[in-house]
């Protein structure tokens, strides 16, 4: 069984009921989620507080998830939707905010052993809507189409951003190697 | 760096901390029961049928003037070309409601395509093209086509919850639409003033009106939704664990 087929089969023990399927899914899913949150320029506090919200929205809607379609558009979708739901209300906190004194400036991501190029600093210079493609396409595997119907847009507009966002990590790297 | 070496770097995801994952295992494993998946060809039914009862009863309420005046070529054009719009209305009112789903047809062109088709057909069907009493009746029946979209935006939305809107504002611009042609629907059925500027005017302002209206309160929707963990009381992961 390919891994669409063995998440969707997880998927629809899930609905029927089955606690082992949903560990295993749990497990199996959450690592890319994860990054998911992280790339987006969330804090890792926040990225797990995001996952577990998540995985609680998933479990009250996961009969939405029709069997025999693919199991991750359906998730991406409503972790998309959490992270939206965690900047507005991030954003409305800060607006009330406010700042009694300059912050330390926030400590830059290791760089990655052996002093090779910052991967992850480069995405995190990318535009929101570049960035989510290119994580949910290369760390989760997901098609062109699945981002598409993840996203709410067509495979035109996924293809576009992807390109973008690879034209830009492309420079940014070559910048950092100089 | 080449795109490949930029690929191999982004597909290394790190591990998630086993007692974060053991903590939402707990939650969630426990409280487990089967569900009934989604029917969505049902939904989609149920709202077409919705809309079709709505439009009916409200037609039964203030009379069928127009059917009984309406010629066999304007029927067929009228008829079959809002069944139509309103099956496309209700397939996207239901795919906003499933995650992920395929949306062939996104709530704002769903809108311009019915008002561009009514207005088409309305425009070839209708030749009298006087403009007496315009404002005075147009208000009146465009008052009466909301009457109607209202009862049923609400059933339908009833019927809708049973799904999750990833972006509300979309699903009530949709389901806002599905109603806008119930009542539509109605005013074909009833609406005795075959004069082309009322029905395209006032008759397909219907649509725009009730999808806005839609739009709108999705919007508020969105901008209320609870927090899951704190509804659900999970303790957060910065409070240890």
């Amino acid at each position: 069984m390919d891994s669409d087929g063995e998440l969707e089969a997880l998927m629809a023990s899930y609905q029927h009921g089955d606690g082992t399927a949903a560990a295993a899914l749990i497990e199996r899913l959450s690592p890319p989620l994860h990054r998911f949150f992280l790339a987006q320029s969330i804090s890792g506090r926040h990225a797990d507080d995001l996952l577990q919200e998540t995985w609680l929205r998933l479990h009250q809607v996961r009969h939405t998830y029709r069997p025999g379609e693919p199991v991750l558009p359906w998730l991406y979708a409503i972790a998309r939707h959490i992270r939206v739901d965690h900047f507005r209300r991030t954003r409305r906190l800060e607006a009330r905010e406010q700042q009694l004194e300059k912050l330390p400036e926030r400590a830059g991501a290791a760089r990655p052993a052996g002093g090779g190029p910052d991967v992850e600093a480069a995405l995190r210079e990318l535009p929101e809507s570049q960035r989510e493609v290119i994580v949910m396409l290369k760390v989760s595997g997901m098609s062109l189409e699945e981002v598409a119907r993840a996203t709410s847009t067509s495979v035109g507009s996924v293809k576009q951003k992807a390109h973008r966002a690879y034209e830009k990590l492309r420079s940014l790297l070559a910048e950092e190697g100089r | 760096m080449t795109d490949r070496e930029i690929d191999v770097a982004l597909a290394d995801s790190p591990t998630v901390d086993k007692a974060l994952l053991e903590r939402i295992s707990r939650r969630i494993v426990p409280n487990l029961r089967a569900v009934r998946p989604l029917a969505a060809r049902l939904l989609a039914v149920q709202l077409i049928a919705i809309a079709a009862a709505v439009a009916f009863a409200g037609a039964s309420q203030i009379g069928f003037y127009a059917i009984h005046r309406l010629t066999d070529g304007q029927t067929a054009m009228i008829f079959p070309g809002l069944a139509i719009l309103i099956w496309l209305a209700a397939a996207a009112a239901t795919a906003a409601m499933i995650p992920g789903a395929r949306q062939r047809l996104r709530p704002l062109p769903l809108m311009a395509l019915a008002c561009a088709a009514l207005l088409a057909i309305f425009a070839l069907i209708f030749r009298d093209y006087s403009t007496a009493r315009f404002l005075h009746q147009g208000i009146a029946y465009l008052k009466a086509g909301l009457m109607d979209a209202l009862p049923a935006g609400l059933v339908a939305w009833l019927v809708l919850r049973r799904g999750f809107a990833v972006d509300s504002a979309a699903a009530g611009a949709a389901t806002g639409a599905l109603a806008g042609l119930a009542g539509v629907l109605m005013l074909e059925l009833h609406c005795p003033i075959f004069k082309a500027p009322h029905v395209m005017v006032w008759h397909t302002a219907v649509i725009p009106v009730s999808g806005a209206v839609g739009w709108v309160m999705g919007k508020s929707r969105n901008l209320k939704t609870p927090r899951t963990s704190r509804s659900l009381a999970l303790p957060k992961s910065r409070a240890g664990g």
